[in-house]
């Protein structure tokens, strides 16, 4: 009995070091596994073509048409990359134009301008075989493969109808109704001058009678200088800094950037009620700024029709050599009787 | 080979033991360490791809610096200097991925390949228009260069950054890990080293158990307990020798203790035959004196009276008187002490004469005796008693022609007397008493008082036997024998 007691202490025994050792194995393993992790990359698959984007800026309206874009890439297996964003440095459309042509990328989206500086780098990088397609705004001198964009008339149309609509809402007392037009100063954008006169169209187009009911629409332009961060931000407070009888009233924004920056404003400068703003894209800001009545409404662009556009552009391009040459993306008013996602009117 | 452990000696399987239970501390221990040296190893090379950035920021940088250097100065130096950091450089960036993949820094170090070419192919063009002294060219090259090297700046402080990002995270999560790893680990050797310890005193019990048992029973034995049972040996080291040992210890004790005891019960018995043996002689002693009146006088008595019948011419007469007075005399004389056959004869031969003399030549005495055992060593007073019982019992009150006859032969190594006579025998009855020392028949003494039982017993405490004597009858009125065993050695 004794002796098989002892028998048993050493198997206990033997069994526990055994247990120990076995422990020990597993834990070096399992950190060894674990440091292994580190160093390399989750995915480092290779992928097919490699595109660069680049925007005006990094809001959120790019970030939505650029995630559009990577979804799309990814499908084909490619990859779309803002280089703006993983430079510590802020360059020039131009200068990462440059970049994109030197970094050797197969095909580039370009928020462009009718500048000729644009047109030379977009056909330098023709010339090296990277496909360019522009984005939002056109150079439509270059050999860009094509453009995506929305359609500038049918942006000016709503915007018109918008201040319309407004003029009859709007107890105006004033003798007349200033709409102003925030345009980018540097921008050598044509497409500014086509939503332009689409306003101005528009409001002239009026019907007679409704015309008479409300003081006359006068449309004038400021021009916001974006050439850095807080460049738009002071033109536009020479704006609103005015007298209050001598505030506009009505505030239309091209961009995101700006509403947010009119929007802020208005609310700052306590102005509310006083300064109807139309602001462009739905960002998270802005629908806030919609459901607390400071920016009226706003025209959304499909930005992930856009994204998804482009990328199939590239496609198209390196697969048949061809591609369309506009897309066009769809575009809607979003308003506080509308922002259940109904679209008011709006382009194809 | 459990077996074979026990049998190594103390020392070897103390050392085996602490051996065994270092050798698993240090493998353990071994075995962590490799772990640690891994996971360390891993978390240098964490910050490596930072250095590989900043060696080709450096390498850039060369180039960039050399080539300004030789287009304002245009120095050999500077030329040669632009060569080798352009090989340099162009070895590193070479270096860098070739490929597009979802990792953010295999797509900046791709982008900072392609600009790389691109830069070097700028600066050659701006050095090659610079020799050629072509300074429109060199310049607008030159200004494209510069730019590249901006870029390429940017993307490579870029990349770094953001890798320094991404491996301070890692670096962090590594070291927590490290942290944990630890914190395991010194639980196992914690672990490890309890087990160590439930393993020596395992161990050693095993060894030091044969020890406990050994020592108990020693205390046993210091106590006073010999009789204790040998212990088993278990095994062929020290401790098996020394409880080996301690077992014939034991046993010799035992033995020594009943040799002892022996020899003690042996001189008990001596002394008691001693004192047996003098009382017999006392009392016998004591019953002849008691028989004897001043027997010196007796015998000056008798001389003179011999003497006195000589003178008268009584021959016969005075031979009787001195025959007499011999007889008293060797009793006297010799008492009880050790005398030879041949004295006990002579006594014998002058008693027959004194009774043939008392009963007129009626008894009938024979002797055939082997002269060589005439100095056989005999007690005194042995064989006048038994031929007087002859006498007195065997022939006196028979008819007819009674007759005694003594004979001395050796037997094997001993030397027989036998007493013999023709007389009215004894009974099996008598023989019997006689033989365990009582007096068949206490009335009836002897005239010299020494009877039978005081012969018998004092021929037994001579020879220290019980088979010297022996008493024969054939049965009523076929006479009696009585034969006397004595060792022939003679000295005693």
């Amino acid at each position: 009995m004794k002796k098989r007691v002892k028998a048993l202490n050493s198997i206990v025994i033997m069994i526990i070091t055994a247990v120990i050792v076995a422990l020990t194995a597993v834990l070096v393993v399992y950190f060894i596994s674990y440091s292994r992790r580190f160093g390399s990359s989750e995915d480092s698959e290779p992928c097919g073509h490699y595109y660069a984007m680049i925007t005006d800026n990094d809001s959120s309206f790019w970030q939505s048409v650029y995630d559009a874009a990577q979804t799309a890439a990814a499908e084909h297996g490619d990859y779309v990359e803002m280089i703006s964003r993983n430079l510590s440095r802020d360059y020039t459309k131009y200068e990462l134009m440059e970049i994109a042509i030197a970094s050797g990328v197969d095909g580039i989206i370009v928020s462009a301008d009718e500048s000729t500086e644009m047109t030379e780098l977009i056909n330098e990088a023709t010339d090296r075989g990277i496909g360019v397609v522009t984005l939002y705004s056109d150079n439509t001198s270059s050999e860009r493969l094509s453009f995506v964009g929305v359609s500038n008339n049918d942006l000016g149309k709503l915007y018109g109808e918008l201040i319309l609509r407004l003029a009859s809402e709007r107890e105006y007392t004033g003798g007349r109704i200033e709409a102003v037009v925030l345009v980018d100063a540097n921008s050598m954008n044509t497409g500014q001058n086509v939503i332009l006169s689409a306003i101005q169209e528009t409001i002239d187009e009026e019907d007679g009678e409704l015309k008479m009911l409300h003081p006359q629409i006068v449309l004038s332009t400021y021009s916001v200088d974006s050439t850095n961060e807080y460049s738009a931000e002071e033109s536009i407070k020479g704006l609103l800094l005015r007298e209050r009888s001598t505030l506009p009233e009505i505030v239309v924004c091209l961009g995101e950037l700006n509403t947010v920056a009119v929007y802020q404003m208005v609310v700052d400068y306590n102005e509310v009620g006083l300064v109807d703003i139309l602001g462009y894209y739905d960002s998270e800001v802005i629908l806030n700024g919609i459901d607390r009545g400071v920016i009226y409404a706003t025209i959304s662009a499909d930005t992930s029709q856009m994204g998804t556009s482009s990328i199939d552009a590239l496609t198209e391009y390196f697969d048949y050599g061809y591609t369309n040459q506009y897309s066009t993306a769809g575009i809607s008013i979003i308003s506080k009787d509308s922002k259940d996602g109904l679209s008011e009117g709006g382009a194809p | 080979m459990i077996t074979r452990f026990r049998n190594l000696s103390l020392q070897i399987k103390m050392t085996a033991i602490s051996l065994i239970a270092n050798l698993f501390v240090f493998v353990i221990n071994i075995v962590l360490l490799a772990g640690i040296n891994i996971m360390s190893g891993r978390i240098d090379t964490v910050y490596q791809e930072n250095m590989r950035l900043n060696e080709l920021s450096v390498s850039l940088n060369r180039v960039q610096d050399s080539m300004t250097e030789y287009l304002n100065a245009k120095t050999s130096d500077s030329l040669e200097e632009y060569y080798r950091s352009a090989q340099i450089y162009s070895d590193q960036a070479e270096a860098l991925s070739g490929e597009i993949t979802g990792s953010l820094p295999d797509r900046m170090e791709y982008a900072i390949r392609n600009m790389s070419a691109e830069y070097l192919s700028e600066v050659s063009e701006t050095i090659e228009a610079k020799r050629g002294r072509n300074v429109e060219k060199y310049r607008s090259h030159y200004d494209e260069a510069t730019k590249l090297y901006g870029y390429i700046n940017t993307y490579i402080y870029s990349l770094n950054n953001e890798q320094f990002k991404e491996n301070s995270e890692n670096y962090r999560e590594m070291i927590s890990a490290f942290k944990v790893f630890e914190t395991s680990g010194n639980l196992i050797l914690i672990a490890v080293i309890i087990v160590n310890a439930l393993l020596i005193i395992r161990l050693t019990a095993n060894l030091i158990r044969p020890l406990k048992l050994l020592a108990g029973r020693a205390d046993e034995v210091g106590k006073g307990n010999f009789d204790v049972a040998p212990l088993t040996v278990e095994s062929e080291d020290e401790v098996g020798v020394v409880t080996r040992a301690f077992n014939q210890m034991v046993v010799s004790i035992q033995n020594y203790i009943r040799q002892v005891r022996e020899n003690a019960e042996t001189e008990r018995l001596l002394k008691e035959k001693e004192l047996l043996m003098e009382a017999h002689l006392k009392d016998a002693q004591l019953k002849y004196l008691q028989s004897q009146i001043n027997p010196h006088f007796l015998f000056n008595t008798l001389n003179a009276g011999a003497q006195l019948a000589m003178l008268e011419g009584a021959d016969r007469t005075s031979e009787y008187v001195r025959v007499m007075a011999e007889f008293f005399r060797y009793n006297v004389k010799k008492g009880f002490q050790t005398v030879t056959v041949g004295e006990e004869l002579e006594l014998v031969d002058n008693y027959i004469y004194i009774l043939n003399v008392r009963f007129s030549g009626d008894i009938h005495f024979e002797k055939e005796v082997d002269s060589s055992l005439l100095n056989v060593k005999m007690p005194s007073m042995i064989l006048q008693p038994l031929v007087e019982n002859c006498v007195n019992h065997g022939i006196r009150d028979m008819l007819g022609e009674g007759r005694i006859k003594l004979s001395v032969y050796p037997m094997d190594d001993l030397a027989c007397i036998r007493i013999e006579d023709n007389g009215i025998g004894m009974s099996a009855d008598t023989i019997e008493k006689l033989m365990n020392g009582q007096q068949p028949d206490p009335e009836k003494k002897e005239s010299n008082g020494i009877g039978m039982d005081n012969v018998i017993a004092r021929l037994k405490l001579f020879s220290e036997s019980d088979d010297v004597f022996d008493i024969s009858s054939e049965g009523e009125g076929k006479g009696t024998k009585f034969t006397i065993y004595l060792k022939r050695g003679g000295d005693t």
